[in-house]
């Protein structure tokens, strides 16, 4: 399982980033090009691709640094979901699977990565979540990772495992509420 | 739809999965700064950032890191160099290493060539005493050993401005720690040392002794078998006898 640095000094870093300072990119990568990796492998399955996609992802993030707050902003997370937003645009677009680049647009927006917790990717919540996902009934499991993993929409996945998309979707509920509770991320009511 | 109706799709819209009508009013609810939303999707999006990190661990290859800073203007030189650099540097040291071995080589072989042609330096002195010896027009000529049956044969010159050349064939083979000894015997006189040599494999020998000789006093130009380190007086019966006084 990764675990990632804490983002306690990624405020200077975006700061660096936003006056195009090239030894910041070096850093940001020092600290996640290996999770970055691992999560585009992960996704693509080729070693290749993913070095592409790894490239894409930092390249993205040098270009869209000014939009990212660097007080409040969580790089991590941030990365993170711009290079799953790749992996999963290079495994549609192979497939032949409808693409929305809109979609990547709205749930990689600098505005909904700020004010995370400071140690979000710290060892113990990492190792909480594989806990978490463990805990999981194997259906349950399996379609988050159908989800995340291979980018498979609802229709999709009940297409794969051959099974109702009402089934599905409550499958897909059940699996996030779970998560979301085991990981003490409750929505306030 | 009002927030609380939308709470159970925010984790859907994280991980792209919201349909409509709920993907569209959440859109429009962040769209607008509802805060309860925003703040819904925030925490929804630390689920997938965590989810990411279950991907087992992977290396990314090593030139990556060099090429993704390559395409934003940095590190090109110092990435390309650092090896190129290390390789030079070990070339060098290799170098050093090669080059003073190949120095102590070479000054042994100097020394070998400066010893050669310091004897053949010798040589030519030699060669060319013995034929300042031969061509002079005083020199006085004697052979030896033409009468016996197995003896060392050979000629002697005496010149009297640039000495005496001894010429010999089947000389034997001095035992250990021995040299051949040349003599010049004066009329009525006590033999004279005239050097010392050593004959070659195949029996001959040439020897000069360089210097003025009076060859009229000159009766017997004779060679013995010396020690080393040469004697004052003939030890032992002579092997070659060339009389002068013919």
């Amino acid at each position: 399982m990764l675990t990632l640095p804490t983002t306690s000094a990624d405020s200077e870093v975006v700061d660096r980033l936003r006056r195009r300072d090239p030894r910041a990119l070096a850093e940001l990568y020092d600290r996640y090009g290996r999770a970055v990796y691992a999560l585009i492998l992960r996704l693509v399955r080729d070693s290749a691709i993913a070095e592409d996609l790894v490239q894409e992802t930092f390249l993205r993030v040098w270009n869209r640094v000014h939009a990212f707050d660097a007080v409040r902003g969580s790089l991590g997370p941030w990365l993170l979901a711009i290079a799953r937003n790749r992996a999963i645009d290079y495994l549609r677009s192979a497939a032949g699977r409808e693409r929305n680049a809109f979609e990547f647009e709205e749930t990689e927006h600098p505005a909904l990565f700020t004010n995370m917790e400071s140690d979000l990717l710290a060892a113990d919540k990492t190792r909480r979540i594989k806990e978490a996902m463990e805990k999981l009934a194997p259906n349950l499991r399996n379609v988050v990772e159908l989800a995340y993993f291979e980018g498979l929409s609802q229709s999709e996945m009940a297409e794969r495992t051959g099974q109702p998309l009402g089934t599905v979707k409550t499958w897909v509920r059940t699996a996030l509420r779970n998560l979301r509770n085991e990981l003490g991320l409750a929505v306030a009511p | 739809m009002n927030c609380d109706q939308l709470r159970d799709s925010y984790e859907l819209y994280a991980i792209g999965l919201a349909e409509d009508p709920e993907r569209a009013e959440i859109r429009a609810h962040l769209n607008r700064g509802c805060e309860v939303c925003m703040e819904g999707v925030k925490q929804a999006m630390e689920l997938t950032a965590l989810l990411a990190t279950t991907a087992p661990p992977a290396e990314p290859p090593k030139k990556l890191r060099g090429r993704i800073l390559a395409s934003v203007g940095a590190e090109r030189v110092g990435f390309r160099w650092a090896p190129i650099w290390a390789a030079a540097t070990a070339l060098a040291l290799i170098a050093t290493v090669y080059f003073a071995r190949e120095d102590r080589r070479l000054q042994m072989d100097a020394q070998i060539l400066r010893r050669a042609l310091s004897l053949q330096s010798v040589e030519l002195t030699r060669l060319t005493s013995a034929f300042a010896i031969v061509n002079g027009p005083e020199t006085k000529e004697a052979s030896f050993g033409n009468a016996q049956p197995q003896p060392p044969r050979g000629k002697v010159f005496v010149n009297p401005r640039q000495g005496v050349l001894l010429i010999a064939s089947n000389l034997p083979p001095t035992p250990a720690g021995k040299m051949y000894e040349m003599w010049t015997i004066p009329k009525g006189g006590k033999p004279v040392p005239a050097g010392m040599f050593q004959s070659r494999s195949d029996g001959s020998a040439m020897h000069v002794r360089p210097g003025s000789v009076d060859v009229q006093a000159t009766a017997f130009v004779a060679v013995t078998v010396e020690n080393e380190a040469g004697a004052d007086q003939p030890t032992s019966q002579p092997i070659i006898v060339a009389p002068m006084t013919r």
